[in-house]
């Protein structure tokens, strides 16, 4: 037992460490508050202004497959372009679900937020707005084969409306049309597939974006929206209190309005990126999922990366929360049971979250990082109850006759329980570590390039719903059906012994 | 036997599983060599008194003196150094199913004292020998009978060269036919001068073999005698009932 006792004495002193480190920090960060900003000094400092968007908004931002590399591009990234060009710096572009970018902001892990958001009153009790950038019109999506079924939003009483969760359409939808049911989902994208697949009569979106996918996907169509809008505005947000920040940004905006850079300029940029120049059926023929073939490869790697370290992870740390509780102190048997319950009683999504952004308050963990920390120390958990049922299992008579014969507690364990518990914990442990990859799906939502986010980045790019799905299906399945056929292997090989 | 040196003495020896006391106040001294047989009802203590020989069971109250040393004064490691000099045979066997018959017998010399794999090997197939299972040294527990598997764990108890040897009911989870072959070896044994507690519901084997009957019943030992006078002329109205019920059977 001595080793594990080494390792729980670094792992306290690591949670100390984790405990102690918030407060320096904390205090770091009043003092910066208090002299207002910084900001901008700040920003020159580091030489590089972060971005956070939300890369499935096309023509916006989205993910374009350029020479081989995924590059975030779109309208608001050549405003973003602007505004860092204009403050002397270079710009970052991090991706993160649309969801999680006010966060993003709040706990610093970017700068400014330009997402094609628009500057509610609700919003901007929580983050500083630049004057808008670009007024746009609300558009509805509908099939063409509803053609002159519809004209706006009022001839779909009792029929419903999708709009993106969270967005200024689905505000406006829940105010302005009562009868109407509306349908929100995470992304665009799948909000389109409901539509072409009957889930949803019309996509609420504005007009860029409306003519974005018309253009792309085959019947669908765009009619006025007839919705009343109180601000239709986008508008880049910053940290409440980043006046320096907010007061350049407006200077670029200035600009850009003035010389109109937005349709002369950046829009037919996006929109160049989006068909790259060709016709119709020239995009759809680069549009097959084998042209995206290094996207699902780059994910499957993301993907096995981050469980192979987290099942490494999951594992040791669950082993020693196992020992913990079945061992004789009773404050380390408190501690391992207090963590095992509370891990497994909580979702692992909150978990993830509040590693990227409740931690990230205090030290700045990289979002692939977080995710790797969240999903090992989730599965620890796990672990821990297989382990721990897995040496419970094992008759007590075993370790009296062990023990009757002079062996040490230690030894029993390792000559007489384990060998006969492993038998016990090894399928169980299979399953654990099939379910780890499958669930490590979650840190795409942090903006983790993994399958689940590749595929996403899949669909927004070739506009097309199910395939990206079908193939990223049939991926997890063969990782997931590889792993359990191996530990089968290695199961009937103890069996053998 | 008179002026034979004292194994094991028990002094005030109390027991409770939470609020149920099991063993009230045990005094009791095995001498070298002497064989000695539990018996009495279910429930009586028996086992429990057996298990906190070797401490297996925690003892509430009183001592438990083995080789000049107060054993629920010690630590841990000291008490893992004590108990491998009390053999202990238990009425479920408990051999190690994932190891073969002679891995079985070789883990605890080669683990606890030391022992070359080849010198415990030697001495695992002697013992074997002796308890007539010299052809089983490579089949695994499952395959053997529970006669068999009981004289494998004797043999696994024997191969620490034990001050004393505890047996727990060995023969009660046995069929009948098997009954015989185990205490044919215990009989052995003893014949060979092992010192020897044996909680068991062989009334035979205690009248033929036991130096000394102990007679246990409500958490106390009621009577402590030879055989022929304890199966003649019981004292205690407890022992006297308890053998009319178990002669009557």
């Amino acid at each position: 037992m001595k080793k594990p006792w080494k390792l729980l004495e670094t792992l306290l002193i690591a949670v100390l460490m984790l405990t102690l480190l918030p407060q320096t920090a904390a205090a770091d960060k009043g003092q910066t508050e208090q002299r207002t900003d910084n900001y901008l000094r700040k920003v020159r400092q580091k030489g590089e202004l972060v971005m956070g968007t939300s890369p499935d908004y096309p023509p916006y931002e989205f993910v374009k497959n350029i020479n081989g590399k995924s590059k975030i591009v779109g309208m608001d990234v050549e405003v973003g372009e602007k505004i860092a060009h204009d403050m002397g710096v270079k710009l970052v572009v991090r991706s993160m679900d649309f969801d999680s970018l006010l966060v993003g902001l709040e706990t610093g892990k970017v700068d400014m937020v330009i997402a094609g958001m628009n500057a509610t009153p609700k919003r901007a009790q929580s983050v500083a707005f630049s004057q808008p950038y670009y007024r746009s019109e609300q558009k509805l999506l509908i099939r063409t084969e509803d053609k002159g079924k519809y004209h706006n939003y009022k001839s779909f009483a009792g029929k419903s409306i999708g709009a993106q969760t969270g967005s200024m359409q689905a505000t406006m939808l829940k105010k302005q049309a009562k009868n109407v049911k509306l349908k929100t989902m995470d992304k665009d994208n799948d909000l389109v597939l409901g539509l072409k697949t009957h889930k949803v009569d019309a996509v609420s979106v504005d007009k860029a974006t409306a003519e974005a996918f018309a253009q792309n996907t085959d019947g669908i169509m765009v009619i006025p929206a007839g919705l009343k809008t109180e601000s239709s505005a986008t508008s880049v947000a910053f940290h409440k209190g980043a006046n320096s920040l907010v007061k350049s940004a407006n200077k670029s905006i200035a600009e850009i309005k003035q010389k109109d850079l937005i349709n002369k300029k950046y829009l037919p940029q996006a929109g160049k990126y989006l068909t790259s120049g060709k016709t119709k059926k020239e995009v759809k023929a680069s549009n097959s999922m084998w042209a995206y073939k290094d996207f699902f490869i780059a994910g499957v790697g993301y993907t096995l990366f981050i469980s192979a370290i987290s099942v490494f992870f999951g594992f040791l740390l669950g082993a020693i929360l196992a020992f913990m509780r079945l061992g004789h102190n009773q404050i380390a048997r408190s501690i391992a049971t207090a963590y095992v319950e509370f891990i497994r009683g909580t979702p692992l999504m909150v978990q993830l979250l509040f590693v990227y952004f409740g931690l990230g308050l205090v030290i700045n963990i990289p979002a692939l990082l977080s995710g790797i920390i969240a999903v090992s120390l989730n599965s620890a958990a796990y672990v821990a109850e297989v382990i721990r049922s897995g040496i419970n299992s094992i008759a007590v008579g075993q370790t009296e006759a062990s023990r009757s014969l002079g062996l040490s507690r230690t030894a029993t364990m390792r000559y007489v329980i384990m060998p006969q518990a492993m038998k016990n914990i090894w399928p169980a442990l299979g399953n654990e570590f099939v379910s780890l990859i499958k669930e490590s799906s979650i840190v795409s939502v942090i903006g983790v390039k993994d399958l689940i986010y590749q595929s996403r980045v899949v669909q927004a790019d070739t506009y097309r719903g199910v395939m990206p799905l079908v193939i990223t299906m049939i991926l997890y399945f063969i990782i997931t059906f590889g792993l359990s056929s191996l530990m089968k292997v290695i199961e009937r090989k103890m069996n053998h012994d | 036997m008179t002026n034979a040196k004292p194994v094991i003495k028990v002094e005030h020896l109390q027991k409770k599983f939470g609020s149920n006391e099991v063993l009230k106040d045990i005094n009791a001294q095995v001498n070298e060599g002497q064989v000695i047989c539990l018996i009495g009802p279910s429930g009586a203590g028996k086992s429990t008194f057996l298990r906190c020989l070797n401490l297996l069971d925690q003892p509430s109250s009183g001592k438990v003196i083995f080789e000049d040393k107060e054993l629920t004064a010690l630590s841990e490691d000291q008490l893992d150094k004590l108990r491998e000099r009390m053999g202990m045979v238990f009425q479920q066997f408990n051999l190690f199913p994932h190891m073969s018959i002679i891995e079985n017998i070789k883990l605890a010399p080669m683990k606890v004292k030391g022992l070359s794999d080849s010198d415990a090997k030697a001495k695992g197939l002697e013992l074997l020998d002796q308890v007539g299972l010299a052809d089983k040294a490579d089949a695994f527990p499952t395959s053997l009978s529970g006669g068999q598997q009981q004289r494998v764990a004797i043999a696994r108890a024997l191969a620490m060269d034990p001050e004393v040897m505890l047996f727990d009911e060995p023969t009660s989870a046995l069929d009948p036919e098997m009954v015989g072959e185990v205490l044919k070896v215990m009989q052995d044994l003893a014949q060979k001068g092992m010192t020897m507690v044996v909680v068991t519901h062989e009334m035979g084997f205690a009248k033929n073999v036991a130096d000394e009957v102990w007679f246990m019943a409500d958490g106390y030992i009621q009577e402590k005698a030879a055989p022929q006078q304890f199966f003649a002329q019981p004292q205690t109205p407890r022992a006297q009932d308890f053998l009319a019920r178990v002669l009557e059977a």
